[in-house]
């Protein structure tokens, strides 16, 4: 097993989609910075006005929460779905499959670093964040205070599990399409709108009895668990633990069928 | 066959895909240890699948196989066998080095026999160029360093020279010549019969995905012989039938055809212009390994 971690790693640690991926969303977050900080300092330039206490260091997490999910979870869909599907347009997987480790150690490894990554990626949204948000305050000559360390962490383990359940999808979806590009379209589709007509369908059926199978929805759990952790305004009946247990189910559910597809299935 | 110095050993070895096609059928196919030997059929008559339910890429959907010992793809018996099947399958934004560092960790090989499988494809120089920028020869050249890696018993190499030009061509049959020396043992799948002549030992010819032979490939060439051609033939025939006996002679487009050792040339010559017979042509008759194919295969293009 460390064996194959440590050749997953080697592989995907200077990945070009992941650095450019890990840039694009520090350039998010720069820009939400700067976007919001423009219209704090300009009244009048946005619709609904924007205090600049928000954005300063003691409210990083709630900001960087607001970049984690759609975006952070659009951005693990598409890097989920290259890291699995490049294998099979590439003809990796056969070099990788016939060197010895059996082909769940193969994909545990893989997806061990794709996780690594994610946590990178949170890493690098809470870190720009972070950064901005200090050089706001320092330069409005405000005090820079810190959010307590445990809400720190937690935005942090909120942020990662949100961004490992959305990659599961693109990971999935690349074994089982068995490419990039198509894995990544069907993933961000869904995201964008089969989940939200679906979900609109299920709660209006029956007076809303079905409810319950909408609230089962990643979608749906990640919102729920974003507003819970950034202390925004709860328009979900889904628990902020409820949420936290579907997205880890999602994980290793996802996780156990990819595993398993690539397994079952011939390399051709 | 010969079981105890096989390295592969099939028994009815199949495979049907969902969709019905029968891409390998019963295939019993035995490759002894040290040789090189030559997988040969048209494209599509099964080679690569074959392979691929050799190194465990592919389920067969019934016989058996054992490979370097083990059943295929289980772990002990991949970590003796090198493969390249069905062209090099690398990262493109990798340097070759790195791919092949890639390819170790996995392998748990370490990271010194890079250089030393590096060295053995002639890439050292080129190894920190990204995989992405190679022509195709090195690309080959890079899988077949991949192969060599663990330093294996077995090494499997589906159709290495596919894409290369002449030259190329050349460079990769005395690679794999170099490779086969010792006693490793090399299964290489080609369409290419000249390629198969040059390099292996031995043969096994597939078609329509049944191997419709396996041996020699002096077993498969057959016998040798002389043509003649020599006036007036009525007598020349007599002479021939009188030297070699009836069966050993016979007569197309005006050449005779001796089943006899090429190396009686100079004594045929010598009976025949002794007796007043003008000897127009005189040469070694040998088939090629590409007229044994086309039969075997059942292909137009050789009749």
């Amino acid at each position: 097993m460390i064996a194959t971690i440590k050749s997953e790693w080697r592989k995907n640690r200077f990945r070009p989609a992941f650095l450019i991926g890990s840039g694009l969303m520090a350039a998010i977050t720069v820009l939400f910075y700067s976007v919001s900080w423009y219209q704090a300092t300009h009244p009048g330039s946005a619709e609904s006005p924007v205090s600049i206490l928000s954005l300063y260091p003691s409210n990083f997490v709630n900001n960087a929460m607001a970049a984690g999910f759609p975006l952070g979870a659009a951005m693990a869909i598409v890097l989920g779905a290259i890291l699995s599907g490049s294998d099979y347009s590439w003809g990796t997987l056969k070099t990788v499959l016939t060197q010895g480790p059996g082909r769940l150690t193969t994909w545990t490894g893989r997806v061990v670093v794709f996780m690594t990554w994610m946590g990178i990626l949170t890493l690098v949204i809470f870190g720009v964040g972070a950064g901005y948000s200090a050089v706001i305050a320092a330069t409005q000559n405000h005090a820079i205070v810190w959010p307590a360390t445990t809400d720190i962490v937690k935005g942090l383990g909120a942020i990662w599990l949100l961004l490992a359940a959305f990659g599961s999808v693109g990971l999935a979806l690349g074994v089982l399409i068995k490419q990039s590009a198509a894995a990544l379209g069907v993933g961000l589709v869904y995201l964008l709108a089969v989940e939200i007509i679906a979900v609109r369908f299920v709660d209006g059926l029956n007076s809303g009895a079905y409810k319950w199978v909408g609230d089962l929805f990643i979608g749906q759990n990640a919102t729920a668990l974003t507003q819970h952790f950034a202390g925004r305004a709860v328009s979900t009946s889904i628990s902020a633990e409820q949420a936290v247990l579907v997205l880890a189910a999602y994980i290793v559910g996802l996780f156990i069928v990819a595993g398993g597809l690539q397994r079952m299935r011939d390399v051709t | 066959m010969e079981n105890t110095t096989a390295i592969v050993e099939t028994h009815g070895l199949t495979k049907r895909y969902g969709s019905g096609v029968l891409a390998v059928d019963s295939v019993d196919m035995s490759v002894r240890r040290g040789e090189v030997y030559g997988f040969l059929g048209p494209n599509g008559a099964g080679k690569t699948t074959t392979l691929r339910m050799l190194v465990g890429l592919i389920r067969p959907t019934s016989g058996t196989a054992t490979v370097a010992g083990y059943p295929p793809g289980e772990p002990a018996g991949l970590a003796r066998i090198g493969s390249l099947i069905e062209g090099p399958g690398f990262y493109p934004y990798l340097s070759g080095r790195e791919n092949l560092k890639v390819v170790a960790d996995m392998a748990r090989v370490s990271h010194k026999r890079v250089d030393e499988a590096l060295d053995i494809v002639e890439m050292t120089s080129r190894a920190g160029r990204k995989f992405g920028t190679y022509s195709t020869g090195m690309k080959m050249r890079l899988g077949v360093a991949a192969a060599v890696l663990k330093d294996p018993e077995l090494l499997i190499l589906d159709e290495p020279t596919n894409g290369l030009d002449p030259q190329g061509m050349a460079e990769m049959r005395k690679l794999i010549r170099e490779i086969g020396q010792g006693d490793r043992t090399v299964l290489l799948s080609s369409h290419l019969l000249g390629e198969v002549e040059q390099i292996c030992d031995r043969v096994g010819v597939i078609s329509n995905g049944k191997l419709v032979k396996q041996s020699t490939v002096q077993e498969l060439i057959g016998d040798k012989g002389v043509v003649v051609k020599a006036e007036p033939a009525d007598r020349a025939g007599e002479m021939l039938t009188h030297m070699f006996g009836a069966a050993a002679v016979s007569r197309e487009d005006g050449f005779f055809h001796l089943k006899t050792d090429p190396s009686r040339s100079l004594e045929i010559n010598r009976q025949l212009m002794g007796s007043g017979i003008a000897v127009s042509e005189l040469r070694p008759f040998e088939k090629s390994l590409e007229e044994v194919f086309f039969q075997l295969t059942g292909d137009k293009q050789g009749s």
